[in-house]
């Protein structure tokens, strides 16, 4: 029913829900970007510090925000694994015949995980403390100085707003089409991928159209509401950078820059 | 075909934030050769009540009985051919490039041969009067002829008992009269058909039993005349024309022939 992944928004009060998106951005930014400009593991706790205490401070339940990472957990068990089976410097460790374990393998390994863990959990909690709408006006804001350079920043943010907006629309419209053609006797579980591929054809044509069509309605509601792209709109809700939002930028810096040189 | 209800519960999301109970223990049954009406406002659970006729939903609590053995025990597929599911505006459901071989589908996934399949293809299209528009792409029809290539993508199964949700909404009244005719000539075959509707007029003139969903509950369930007759103010117009003119010797009519008749002998009696 309600698609509970990877960027879900976990609304709740607390002082990071009421940062400006802008300084969460960007914030979030300085620590992804930071997290490959450390290579210690003293500064891997720094930054992982600084990310903890946010996530204490925003009140998001820790379970479910594991649960949000949970589908990248795979990705991050399959690239830890093949480091440690592939990456051979240092000393042997353990060897089994062609699996030959290395020290300098389970440190990258180690170093990579880290690194893939605290990118996502970043990015997670920017986007389980900040809505969807609070995160394209951020996101708007923040690119509409290359709106001088042509760039359709508004367009970019409307258009990612608006597909955040249709994603539960779209899964209970599939939903109830799976169930339609289940009941003419579709099978979506049986066989192997080929024949599981095949089966949702009849799934994937009616919902395309549907998108269509929803699509071009929506853009007649929105004309005939005078719509006309970015030029001259103003907003209801106005972006304030407060001093809060000010000394969390600050902080994320500090974190990144002392990370960096730990 | 007999399907009975026993006691069903049904709750979506369970143990979530989202917890919606939609069924509150209903018993209900569905006999062979009737139509039953089941009737009820938005959010009342009709849909929920559909879908575990053919157990694509399962109740949470209680069971669904087929000839009186517990449908668990049934194949699935087999249960989903005998009991034809239409969704609310199943025309969302059509993805083929010929209606012909979009109402093959069904009877396709039943493994018939391709004889098999043509003659029920054909019969299918016959009986919704689309014969004509076999070969047409179902995107270029109207929206009664694509909701009638929809139905008769379910009728291919050949099922026992033909479940239609909202059937009508959003049809003309044209089309609407040809779809209760469709409801009729299939219960005098002897199968049986469930109409979800809140239209109360189109369920006067086909229903042999009504049955009241209110709040996930079974509210009233018995013959036309009985339900609609004990509260006239949420009746069909010819049941509140009745009411109100509170001529007991007129008796109890609900279909429109039967009222325009009693009527009629009123004014010259």
């Amino acid at each position: 029913m309600l698609g509970r992944g990877l960027g879900q928004f976990y609304p709740a009060e607390s002082p990071v829900h009421r940062l400006d998106p802008r300084a969460k951005i960007v914030a979030a930014g300085a620590i992804v970007a930071g997290l490959f400009l450390v290579d210690s593991m003293a500064g891997f706790l720094v930054i992982g510090g600084a990310v903890v205490a946010a996530l204490v401070v925003s009140r998001v339940p820790v379970g479910s925000f594991l649960r949000a990472m949970r589908p990248v957990l795979f990705i991050l068990v399959i690239t830890s694994l093949f480091q440690i089976l592939f990456y051979r410097r240092g000393e042997l460790i353990f060897g089994w015949g062609w699996i030959q374990v290395y020290t300098g393998g389970v440190e990258l390994a180690a170093f990579l995980a880290l690194r893939l863990a605290l990118l996502i959990s970043a990015t997670t909690l920017l986007t389980a403390t900040t809505s969807p709408l609070a995160l394209a006006d951020g996101l708007e804001d923040l690119l509409s100085p290359l709106s001088r350079l042509r760039f359709p920043a508004h367009e970019l943010a409307m258009m990612m707003s608006i597909a955040l907006r249709f994603i539960p629309t779209l899964s209970s419209e599939a939903e109830k089409v799976m169930k339609a053609q289940a009941a003419r006797g579709a099978e979506f579980s049986e066989g192997g991928l080929l024949r599981r591929a095949r089966a949702l054809v009849p799934v994937l044509v009616p919902l395309t159209i549907g998108a269509f069509k929803r699509a071009d309605e929506l853009a007649e509601a929105m004309e005939s509401r005078g719509y006309r792209g970015g030029a001259g709109r103003t907003r209801y809700r106005e972006l304030r950078f407060r001093p809060p939002d000010a000394a969390v930028l600050a902080l994320a810096v500090a974190a990144v820059a002392g990370g960096a040189l730990v | 075909m007999r399907l009975e209800l026993e006691d069903v519960h049904h709750v979506y999301a369970p143990g979530t934030r989202f917890e919606v109970p939609a069924l509150r223990g209903v018993s209900l049954a569905v006999e062979p050769g009737e139509v039953l009406a089941v009737v009820g406002g938005t959010g009342s659970g009709k849909s929920t009540l559909a879908q575990h006729l053919n157990l694509l939903l399962k109740p949470t609590r209680g069971r669904l009985l087929v000839d009186g053995e517990d449908a668990r025990g049934m194949k699935l597929g087999e249960l989903r051919r005998r009991v034809g599911l239409v969704f609310q505006f199943p025309e969302a459901q059509l993805f083929e490039s010929s209606v012909r071989r979009d109402v093959a589908f069904a009877p396709r996934r039943l493994g018939l041969g391709e004889d098999a399949v043509g003659e029920r293809v054909r019969q299918a299209l016959a009986e919704l009067e689309i014969s004509h528009l076999a070969d047409r792409s179902p995107f270029s029809l109207s929206g009664g002829e694509r909701r009638r290539a929809a139905i008769a993508g379910v009728l291919a199964m050949d099922p026992e008992v033909l479940v239609l949700d909202e059937p009508t909404a959003g049809l003309d009244p044209f089309a609407r009269a040809e779809l209760l005719g469709l409801v009729r000539r299939f219960r005098e075959r002897g199968r049986s058909v469930v109409l979800i509707s809140h239209d109360l007029d189109e369920v006067a003139e086909v229903a042999d039993r009504v049955c009241v969903l209110e709040r996930g509950r079974v509210r009233a369930l018995g013959t036309p005349e009985e339900v609609f007759y004990a509260n006239p103010a949420l009746a069909p117009a010819t049941v509140r024309v009745m009411a109100a003119l509170g001529r007991a010797e007129a008796g109890r009519p609900v279909r429109f022939a039967d009222t325009l008749q009693a009527l009629k002998e009123l004014l010259e009696g």
